[in-house]
């Protein structure tokens, strides 16, 4: 391995001082430092817009039609529901409801045409529209305390009754899933991401390599593994540069960002701890290393740039429909499922899979050993593969070879 | 040094397409390697370089097997490229450094060696912004950056002006009277003979001649002897008619003033020039013909692939 760390060095210098690298870095880390104040500042204004801006701005209004329930109880039981709105109670017929709807005079409106019956009236349903729910669930309470009433019992007594909170405490004996879920998601995306993207860096070094014919000079200079190994550290460490370039911003973003221009919750959201970092950490590196021997193994049999997208993309559908599949399991619940288990072994899959399951299910930790073992053997026989790979594909030119003829040019070689 | 090839065979599939090559070459000589394309001059070499392994044979140094990595090796290959991106006085460095070079060595080599191919002002430029041929030039000056105590040069003429041509021969000559072995394929014949005493004519994977050019020449009947003079139309009849018996042919050239004669028998020849004299002929000389390289070349390949 007398080459191997003056190929890491070139390759590593090679993609940092790229020219569209250094772009790249320079527009994610201000994005990200920029991104990384975005909730904070969205937030407040939200907040500052109906209550401060009240003075000159005026109320959206709901307009409920006149109905069976009492006015006032109407808009009692409404307000709760809907504090930042003014609520009237109008004798206007549908069909002018239904137009100022459409021109924006009422935010929405709703006709109560039976105590347990109403039309809601809006200008666009959207799929997060829950005023409809909301409203609902306030005619229900009407009907509720219009019924009581009828036994005696008072609106306030109804509404002390319904509204009596329990309190809750949370003991969990595992890992709080609902703490950990944001980051890890956002982990998930990051890992998926840089994968794929630092997995890249390697097709396009090898192809070029074999583009500009620099291969055949190269490859009688150094073993495959050396070059192989070379390129593929080589490329992981820039994109780690990257990474913690990025990480750095947006830690300095939260760190030294005035405390009202990050709001608690938020903090609380992303306040996550140094060991899901770190464990992000070692499943990027594993992941990487997967797949960029793969991808690398590939990337020596195109001639050209273009052939690399037919090569490659059967690997990156697999890693794109591994990231489907966990973010299925993570939103549905699943993440402590048979499925997520076996996925945490396969190795194409086992890097990101026990990413998410070591961080958001309490496991034991000879679960997470096994996973890492497994990756580190696939590691090193996929990096022993994509060598020998490697140095047949690197020497043809022409159309790119099928899968089948990859596999019999390899075992052709090593009988001989 | 010596380095010998032997009995090397190689087979991608169920195709041979080497079988049983064997030449062998020294320091301070070279070694011709002729063949027409896929004759298998460029698989020979990429298996002496190490790129693929043989079947059977071996390659020996000093009648030890060649263990590349103590070699100082300068590779030219018929593909040529390195990185059009990067600038030319580092990638310099760094193939030095691939073939063993310290950094300081592989620097001031790469200083002395664009010095040589009067390449110094562009070793912060980048390759892509400079000529095919100066691209050549920097092409071999990474072939010969570590001091190569073997050569082994692929088409190293092709796409050479003549200029660059001739700066690349003065550099193998220097080469080789420095003490380097070299192995030099090519499809020009004139280089061939300039360089190299020894030479290999590959056909189909096989081995079709070798030895000393001058030895494979003189191998050939030399019963055809061209003959100068002025009077080249007097002559041919002559021939023609006094020496009929015992030629097969006899042509003359206006435009070179010569005769061929084709003698049936060449002890013929001592007789046929005191003919001449006797008869008081003028002419200003004669010679045996030889064939060329390229006759050779063409009468072991043609028909062969």
């Amino acid at each position: 391995m007398k080459n191997f760390f003056k190929i890491l060095k070139f390759e590593y210098l090679n993609c940092v001082r790229n020219k569209a690298f250094i772009i790249i870095t320079v527009f994610l880390v201000c994005a990200s430092f920029l991104f990384s104040l975005l909730p904070g500042l969205i937030l407040s204004l939200s907040e500052d817009s109906p209550d401060e801006g009240s003075d000159s701005d005026e109320k959206s209004v709901i307009a409920i039609m006149k109905s069976s329930y009492d006015d006032e109880l109407v808009k009692s039981e409404l307000a709760p529901y809907f504090p930042d709105y003014d609520i009237i109670i109008t004798d206007e017929d549908r069909k002018t409801v239904e137009s100022k709807v459409n021109s924006d005079d009422y935010i929405f409106a709703s006709e109560i045409d039976s105590p347990l019956s109403l039309i809601y009236i809006t200008k666009n349903n959207t799929l997060y529209d829950t005023n409809g729910q909301l409203l609902s669930q306030a005619v229900k309470n009407m009907y509720t305390v219009t019924e009581l009433s009828k036994h005696g019992i008072s609106q306030a007594e109804t509404d002390t009754l319904m509204n009596t909170p329990v309190k809750t405490q949370l003991v969990s004996t595992g890992t709080d899933q609902t703490k950990n879920y944001f980051p890890v998601y956002m982990l998930m995306c990051v890992l998926f991401a840089a994968i794929t993207s630092y997995g890249q860096l390697v097709t396009q070094s090898v192809v070029s390599e074999k583009n500009t014919r620099a291969m055949e000079l190269l490859i009688t200079c150094a073993k495959p593994s050396e070059l192989m190994f070379g390129k593929v550290i080589g490329s992981g460490l820039a994109g780690l540069t990257q990474l913690a370039l990025i990480f750095m911003s947006v830690s300095v973003s939260f760190t030294y960002s005035p405390k009202n221009m990050i709001p608690d919750e938020i903090r609380e959201f992303i306040d996550f701890p140094v060991e899901t970092l770190l464990s992000a950490l070692l499943f990027f590196i594993l992941g990487y290393f997967i797949y960029a021997f793969l991808l690398g193994a590939l990337a020596s049999f195109a001639s050209k740039s273009e052939d690399l997208n037919g090569l490659t993309t059967p690997v990156l559908f697999i890693l794109i429909g591994i990231y489907m599949l966990l973010v299925i399991m993570c939103s549905g619940g699943m993440v402590d499922s048979v499925v997520m288990t076996v996925l945490s072994y396969i190795p194409l899959s086992a890097p990101m899979a026990m990413f998410v399951r070591s961080t958001l299910v309490d496991i034991p930790l000879w679960e997470t050993a096994v996973s890492v073992v497994i990756q580190l053997a696939t590691i090193v026989v996929f990096g022993m593969l994509a060598s020998a790979i490697y140095k047949i594909g690197v020497l043809m030119y022409g159309n790119p070879p099928k899968l089948s003829e990859i596999i019999k040019m390899v075992k052709k070689s090593r009988n001989s | 040094m010596k380095i010998e090839i032997r009995d090397i065979t190689k087979n991608f599939g169920d195709k041979e397409v080497l079988k049983g090559i064997t030449f062998e070459t020294e320091s301070g000589k070279a070694h011709g390697l002729l063949g027409r394309n896929g004759a298998g001059k460029t698989t020979t070499i990429r298996i002496i370089m190490g790129v693929f392994f043989q079947n059977s044979g071996e390659i020996l140094v000093d009648e030890k097997e060649i263990n590349r990595d103590k070699l100082r090796i300068g590779y030219l290959p018929e593909e040529r490229g390195l990185y059009p991106k990067i600038k030319i006085a580092e990638q310099l460095v760094y193939f030095g450094m691939l073939r063993g070079l310290s950094k300081q060595d592989a620097r001031k080599a790469g200083v002395k060696w664009l010095d040589r191919m009067g390449m110094t002002e562009y070793k912060d430029k980048k390759l892509e912004t400079l000529s095919k041929g100066n691209q050549q030039k920097i092409q071999l000056a990474a072939t010969l950056l570590c001091d190569p105590q073997l050569i082994i040069l692929d088409e190293p003429f092709s796409g050479l002006d003549p200029v660059n041509a001739m700066l690349l021969k003065d550099v193998i000559s220097e080469m080789i009277d420095g003490g380097s072995a070299v192995i030099f394929s090519s499809h020009q014949m004139n280089y061939i003979e300039e360089f190299c005493r020894d030479i290999s004519i590959l056909n189909a994977g096989k081995i079709a001649v070798d030895g000393q050019i001058n030895d494979i020449k003189r191998s050939y009947p030399r019963n055809t002897l061209i003959i100068y003079s002025q009077e080249y139309d007097r002559l041919s009849s002559f021939i023609a008619k006094s020496f009929s018996e015992r030629t097969d042919s006899v042509e003359s050239s206006e435009k070179d003033s010569i005769v061929t004669v084709k003698l049936r028998n060449e002890k013929d020849k001592d007789e046929l020039i005191k003919l001449l004299l006797d008869n008081k002929f003028a002419f200003d000389g004669f010679r045996v013909k030889e064939p060329s390289l390229n006759d050779i070349f063409v009468q072991y390949t043609e028909g062969g692939i």
